[in-house]
């Protein structure tokens, strides 16, 4: 969460407009769920891995490990998709235990990998993303999207505050781990409780002065800022515009095979 | 005569657990004045502070603006003209970038957009923050955060500032950098009323002091008559600013006679030194 926070700002694709960004990975996320096509779902997945990195400026090396997180859930998945377990021998059967067998269903391993390929394309879409605009800018473009305010700005507040309490809990810890609180599990076990307990009240403290601060500059119940408007090159809307038309060329070419 | 601006007329207040916060406060504010209020822990200076903002409200005595009674219907007038820079700037940066954290204040007063756009780039501007505007607060280092806490003020274009206790968590660079600012502010035409434990910078930089204890303002008056007044800063727990000590002891010693005003900093003790 962090880190992803951090090259998100960090990342060269943040002056583009956020709801042209938005637009992209909504797009590429629905068509490649759309319209199954393992062509479709590889190219999502290289180009959106390539603006990420190449555009971007996140290295490769960073890229896949944030790709090997949902990866790991995937393999999992899929894996009982392509084995499966019947008392009679059918499919490729890989080996026998106790009365029954455990075989491969016919086009198992090919449902597997085009559920893996798919979703793999559509958690790249999404870490375009979120790996190129801040928070605070994804939250803005749901705002124009008219979600309810109160999610939005609940949405900033628990962004902000993630940060606040992340912070608090680390110099509790070390003010803890300094006074040997995690010297063993039975004593870290304790000590986590204590902090947690703790978090909560300095939360419901901070709270109100937070509040406090709020009403003292005019709040009024509505939490408004200012945004920063990024305009759209043309350049832009045309790379935009051509990766569509490749989209919807793979499509057709796949739908012909 | 100077303009009145910030009047408080027999301010009570008590918190719910019952403690009395502030008992019969009687404070005026002139145009430009540059007051620092000094007391011990808990003697009721943010508290004060919270009321002269509007945040709290007394349970019995007035406040006025610019002549005006204060009261629930006009309680955002009082807020806009005020501003109060918190203690921790933590709590008190809000938003997920630092222009978006400035724009806070001036979008409340419901400001046409470009206006909002042009005081955050002042506001940026004379925080020296510019180059930091897109960032977010918690990759900011402490000064930092200060400085923004500032700006969301200076952006509302208040005419009078209170600052909490600002030096308090700032390294010596950073309290060299907000004696500037508090300069620039004054320079600007600002009010400004700072409460403080540091004794040598209220003494450099204020002209007037306001001395809390338990509640009740006890000394009020030009910064000299309050740090020269030996009963009055042991009543409060003050400390003699190290300044006045050097001076005094050099009186002692005969080094130069007593003057009419004691030197404020080592611009002025030098010339002391430098006629005698």
């Amino acid at each position: 969460m962090d880190r992803i926070d951090y090259y998100a700002y960090t990342s060269n694709l943040r002056n583009i407009n956020p709801q042209l960004k938005a637009a992209v990975a909504a797009v590429s996320l629905f068509f490649c769920i759309g319209v199954n096509s393992i062509l479709v779902s590889v190219l999502v997945f290289l180009t959106m891995g390539a603006v990420t990195t190449l555009a971007g400026g996140l290295s490769l090396r960073n890229y896949v490990a944030f790709l090997r997180i949902p990866l790991a859930f995937l393999l999992l998945g899929t894996f009982a998709i392509a084995i499966d377990i019947s008392a009679h021998p059918q499919g490729q059967i890989l080996f026998p235990i106790f009365k029954s067998f455990v075989y491969l269903p016919q086009g198992g391993g090919q449902l597997a990998l085009g559920l893996i390929l798919k979703a793999m394309a559509a958690v790249s879409a999404m870490y375009m993303l979120v790996l190129s605009t801040p928070a605070g800018e994804v939250i803005g473009v749901l705002r124009r999207l008219h979600i309810p305010k109160i999610f939005v700005e609940l949405m900033n507040l628990v962004y902000r505050f993630i940060f606040v309490i992340l912070n608090t809990q680390c110099t509790m810890k070390q003010a803890a781990v300094s006074r040997m609180g995690y010297c063993d599990f039975k004593t870290s076990c304790y000590s986590f409780g204590r902090i947690a307990g703790n978090l909560f009240l300095v939360s419901l403290k901070k709270s109100s002065t937070y509040y406090d601060a709020l009403e003292a500059r005019c709040y009024e119940g509505e939490l408004l800022f200012l945004e920063e408007e990024k305009p759209v090159k043309a350049k832009q809307v045309w790379a935009v515009v051509c990766y569509f038309i490749l989209l919807m060329l793979a499509f057709y070419v796949s739908s012909k095979i | 005569m100077e303009e009145m601006l910030l009047q408080a007329e027999g301010i009570n207040f008590s918190y719910n657990d019952g403690k009395r916060a502030l008992s019969n406060i009687n404070l005026s504010v002139k145009k430009g004045e540059k007051i620092a209020v000094l007391g011990s822990n808990g003697a009721g200076k943010s508290t004060c502070f919270l009321t002269l903002n509007g945040v709290l409200r007394p349970q019995s005595g007035k406040i006025y603006y610019q002549g005006k009674e204060i009261q629930n219907k006009n309680l955002n007038e009082l807020r806009k003209h005020v501003g109060i820079v918190f203690q921790e700037a933590d709590n008190q940066i809000i938003a997920s970038t630092v222009s978006a954290e400035i724009s806070f204040g001036p979008m409340n007063l419901k400001l046409p957009k470009q206006e909002v756009k042009r005081r955050v780039e002042h506001a940026l501007d004379c925080m020296n923050l510019t180059d930091l505007k897109d960032r977010p607060p918690h990759y900011l280092s402490g000064g930092e955060k200060k400085r923004v806490s500032i700006a969301d003020i200076i952006a509302m274009e208040s005419q009078v500032i209170l600052f909490d206790e600002p030096t308090s968590s700032l390294d010596p660079v950073n309290v060299k950098m907000l004696e500037q600012v508090l300069d620039q502010l004054t320079d600007m035409g600002k009010t400004l009323l700072i409460s403080t434990h540091n004794v040598d910078f209220a003494y450099r930089w204020a002209d007037r002091g306001v001395v809390f204890s338990d509640g009740s303002i006890i000394g009020d008056g030009t910064i000299r008559q309050i740090f020269e007044d030996k009963a009055l800063l042991n009543k409060a727990n003050l400390k003699e600013p190290i300044l006045l000590q050097v001076y005094h002891s050099m009186v002692k010693h005969g080094k130069f006679p007593e003057v009419k005003e004691s030197p404020k900093d080592m611009l002025e003790l030098n010339k002391l030194l430098e006629i005698y």
